[in-house]
């Protein structure tokens, strides 16, 4: 529900140079738009399934993007594993160049990291084998234990496209 | 000046060279336009911008796809050997035509290509019953059958009276380490400690609230050790040292009074003398019961505490020693 905004322009006394001053005098309406998309006239924005649902969805009709035991009671290290996810997850984004078609899904397992997502097939087998390789090698060394990419290939975008906007 | 009409620019080279050659003079009105269609010296001068030619667009080469794996595979295969441990979803490997997801309006729910829904999820595709009862097989010939003479719980008390509990912790982290891991608790029964009422009193005394009545256990939680180790030796030597200190007496301690007493004793008590002045001046003998009774009766009301049953038994054990009953 809108509230309505008023603003109270006092004239003349903050009226100098040609600019106007005004004030809020009620709370300012701050709708959430977190993680939602604007809706286009012609319907040509695409969204994927995790885009179209927006962040009230997640545990209804979305599931969560990094799995690990930090956030359970007396569960430990939760700052320094939030902060390697979003190293990671930059990491992998500028690693595989526009490749990926989906968010990077980070699951935590004993001491092992397993990292998944969604991606095209613009590059041949070969170069995607040595990413794998590059990727799981000097993460292992900078995260300080094992890491597996399990990743999924799509041919094209389109493929991964829920509906448009 | 040789003058040529209607030849061919390859002739006119042609005879340049041989002028050239032979050292004749020739000079020809065309040079400059073979020497534009050969290209040989200088690039023509473009004053006006070229007009812009669109580049056909770049094709991506399309690689060469092995198909999926499902189409591969028999349908009696082990699927244990397909999926040896937990690994993310991947539809190509996994021939079942899962769907996840909430439908868009007018579509079905997405199906299992490019559906990062169903790789976000934990799935069990490595524990399927078939291979949980391989797994139980190959344990089998580790375990070895409970030890006869102790399945009952009160046999286990009487030969391991004595029971340390200990937690491991596990995280998903690079880290193996957890305070909570080195925290060791020992719990044991008074009854199989076999101490006599002074050294019940003493341990009593010495441990405070680490004894439970109503369980009568002894619970001893050693935490201050960084190792498990080391707090498991020293709530046994706690545990030692305890039993051997109550089994000692000080030469101090017959300086306990009635009021550090922890409970009431008849003999010699001023109720006691009460009672005899009572069955002194008594002309019949009160009989032995009747006594008995009321020592009982007034034990309770000191012991347990003045509540409505041990009071009203006070006044019947009363009424009955002053013949009122």
């Amino acid at each position: 529900s809108w509230r309505a905004c008023s603003s109270l322009r006092l004239g003349h006394s903050l009226f100098s140079n040609g600019l106007l001053r005004g004030l809020h005098t009620t709370q300012a309406a701050h709708k959430a738009q977190a993680g939602r998309y604007r809706v286009t006239r012609n319907r040509s924005k695409p969204l994927t399934y995790e885009m179209a649902n927006q962040p009230c969805q997640i545990a209804h009709r979305k599931s969560w993007n990094s799995w690990n035991t930090t956030s359970l009671y007396e569960g430990l290290r939760e700052p320094e594993t939030v902060v390697d996810d979003i190293f990671i997850r930059k990491f992998m984004t500028g690693t595989w160049h526009n490749l990926f078609v989906s968010e990077v899904i980070i699951k935590r397992q004993h001491n092992m990291i397993r990292i998944a997502g969604i991606v095209q097939r613009k590059i041949a087998a070969r170069k995607m084998y040595f990413l794998i390789g590059y990727c799981e090698e000097l993460l292992s060394y900078w995260l300080k234990c094992p890491v597996k990419l399990e990743l999924q290939t799509v041919p094209d975008k389109k493929d991964v496209v829920y509906k448009y906007i | 000046m040789l003058k040529l009409g209607g030849v061919t620019p390859r002739l006119y080279s042609q005879v340049l060279r041989l002028a050239a050659s032979c050292n004749i003079h020739t000079t020809l009105s065309t040079f400059s336009e073979l020497k534009a269609e050969e290209n040989e010296e200088f690039r023509t001068l473009e004053l006006r911008s070229k007009k812009f030619v669109r580049q056909p667009a770049r094709v991506m080469k399309s690689h060469n796809v092995v198909p999926p794996r499902y189409k591969r595979q028999k349908v009696d295969q082990d699927w244990g050997n397909v999926w040896p441990a937990a690994r993310t979803f991947h539809p190509a490997s996994v021939p079942l035509p899962v769907r996840q997801g909430y439908p868009a309006s007018g579509q079905v729910t997405p199906d299992k290509w490019g559906n990062a829904e169903l790789m976000k999820i934990p799935n069990f595709l490595h524990l399927t019953p078939p291979v949980i009862k391989r797994q139980c097989e190959a344990l089998k010939k580790f375990c070895t059958p409970w030890p006869s003479g102790i399945e009952t719980a009160a046999e286990q008390e009487k030969y391991f009276p004595v029971m340390v509990s200990k937690s491991t912790y596990l995280h998903s982290s690079p880290t193996l380490r957890d305070q909570k891991a080195r925290i060791v608790t020992l719990r044991v029964s008074l009854k199989s400690l076999d101490l006599d009422d002074h050294g019940r009193d003493k341990l009593l005394r010495l441990v405070k609230n680490r004894h439970d009545p109503t369980t009568d256990c002894l619970t001893i939680v050693a935490d201050r050790c960084p190792l498990s180790q080391q707090n498991y030796d020293y709530c046994f030597y706690l545990l030692t040292v305890l039993y051997n200190e109550s089994m000692k007496t000080e030469p101090w301690e017959h300086e306990k009074e009635v009021a550090d007493r922890e409970r009431y004793i008849w003999e010699g008590s001023p109720s006691q003398a009460a009672l005899q002045a009572i069955i002194d001046s008594n002309e019949d003998s009160t009989p032995e019961e009747v006594i008995e009774e009321y020592k009982k009766v007034v034990i309770d009301l000191h012991n347990e505490g003045e509540d409505e049953p041990t009071l009203s038994r006070y006044r019947d054990s009363v009424m009955k020693l002053v013949g009122l009953a």
